[in-house]
C-alpha cells in the first residue's frame, strides 16, 4: 500500500499536526495492513518536511511495520529530515 | 544595514504586552498564526525566485525554532504568550528573526537535566544532545537538525538565551553574552 504524504499537506512541520496525521492513518490507511506488508511512503508533492512532523509519522510507521520503502525523497528538507531521524530517532529505513 | 525587524524585536523583548500586541504583523500569539505566516514567507520567496534551492531547508529550520517556542512554553508562558516572527531582505541579505519571552532554554531543560546550572551548558545540550524537556515524550531532535543544516548551508544563526550566545555557521560555538535575555532570540542571516 502507498501513503501519499502530500495528502496531509505540502508543508509538514509541526509535531501536533504530525501526531494528528498518524492518528488519521491508524484509523484508515494503516488499519488493516499486515505487519510485514510493503508500505510505500511517497514524498512527492511535499515542499517542506521538518523532523518534528516526520518523527510523529515516519518514525512511528517504521517502528510498527517492517517492510518500508521511501519514494521521491529528492527534496532537500526531506533528505535532511530523514538523516536527522536516522541519527537521533533510530530510523533504519 | 539597519533592519527594521531588529529594532522591532528589541522593543518586543522589552516592552509591555499592549505594545507587543500592537506589532500585529510580527506577533504570533498562537502556533496557527505562526504557521500561516511561515506559509506566506515560503510563497513570497518562491514568487520572487529567491534562494529557490534553499527554501525547503530555510522553512524547515524556522519551523523547528518557532514551534519549539510554543511546544516548550505551552501553559507556562511567564509573561507574553506567543512569539515574534519576521523576515526582511536588504542588499542581498535575508534576515529572519524569531523571539519568545518564554522560560528560556536553561529553565526548560532543567526539568529533565536538574544538574544544569548555566545557560551556556544548557545551550550546548540543546544543540548537541538528544534530550527532551517533555519527557516521557520521545522528542528533541529539532535543534540538532537546525545546527546541522545551518552548518552545511551558507547561513548564519545567532541564538541567545539567558546570558549565553550560540553562533552557528561553518563552526559551532557558545559563549557568554553581556546582556541577559529572558526567553529565546534567534537571528538567521542568509546571503542571497
Amino acid at each position: 500500500m502507498k501513503i501519499e504524504l502530500k495528502k496531509f499537506g505540502e508543508m509538514l512541520i509541526s509535531r501536533p499536526s504530525g501526531r494528528e496525521a498518524f492518528l488519521a492513518m491508524q484509523s484508515s490507511l494503516l488499519k488493516d495492513v499486515k505487519l510485514d506488508e510493503l508500505i510505500e511512503i511517497d514524498f512527492k508533492g511535499v515542499d517542506v518536511l521538518a523532523p518534528s512532523w516526520a518523527d510523529e509519522v515516519i518514525s512511528k510507521i517504521a517502528k510498527e511495520f517492517k517492510n518500508i520503502k521511501l519514494l521521491n525523497t529528492e527534496n532537500s528538507s526531506v533528505q535532511a529530515t530523514l538523516e536527522t531521524l536516522r541519527e537521533y530517532s533510530g530510523l533504519e529505513v | 544595514m539597519n533592519f527594521k525587524i531588529e529594532k522591532l524585536v528589541s522593543e518586543w523583548m522589552e516592552n509591555s504586552v499592549v505594545d507587543v500586541e500592537n506589532k500585529s504583523d510580527y506577533y504570533c500569539r498562537t502556533k496557527d498564526v505562526f504557521e500561516a505566516r511561515l506559509y506566506k514567507m515560503k510563497f513570497f520567496l518562491e514568487s520572487k525566485k529567491i534562494l529557490e534551492k534553499d527554501i525547503p531547508i530555510i522553512i524547515a529550520v524556522i519551523g523547528e525554532i518557532g514551534n519549539n517556542s510554543f511546544d516548550h512554553n505551552i501553559g507556562n508562558w511567564p509573561s507574553v504568550v506567543g512569539i515574534f516572527f519576521g523576515f526582511e531582505i536588504q542588499d542581498d541579505v535575508l534576515k529572519i528573526i524569531l523571539s519568545d519571552r518564554g522560560l528560556g532554554v536553561l529553565k526548560t531543560l532543567k526539568r529533565v537535566r536538574p544538574e544544569l546550572h548555566n545557560h551556556k551548558d544548557a545551550l550546548k545540550v540543546a544543540f548537541t544532545e538528544f534530550v527532551s524537556s517533555r519527557a516521557p515524550e520521545r522528542r528533541g531532535n529539532g535543534l540538532k537538525f537546525v545546527k546541522s543544516n545551518i552548518m552545511t548551508s551558507n547561513f548564519l544563526l545567532k541564538f541567545r538565551s539567558g546570558n549565553a550566545l550560540t553562533t552557528v555557521n561553518k563552526i559551532f560555538k557558545i559563549e557568554d553574552n553581556q546582556e541577559n535575555l529572558d526567553g529565546c532570540l534567534a537571528i538567521i542571516k542568509v546571503n542571497i
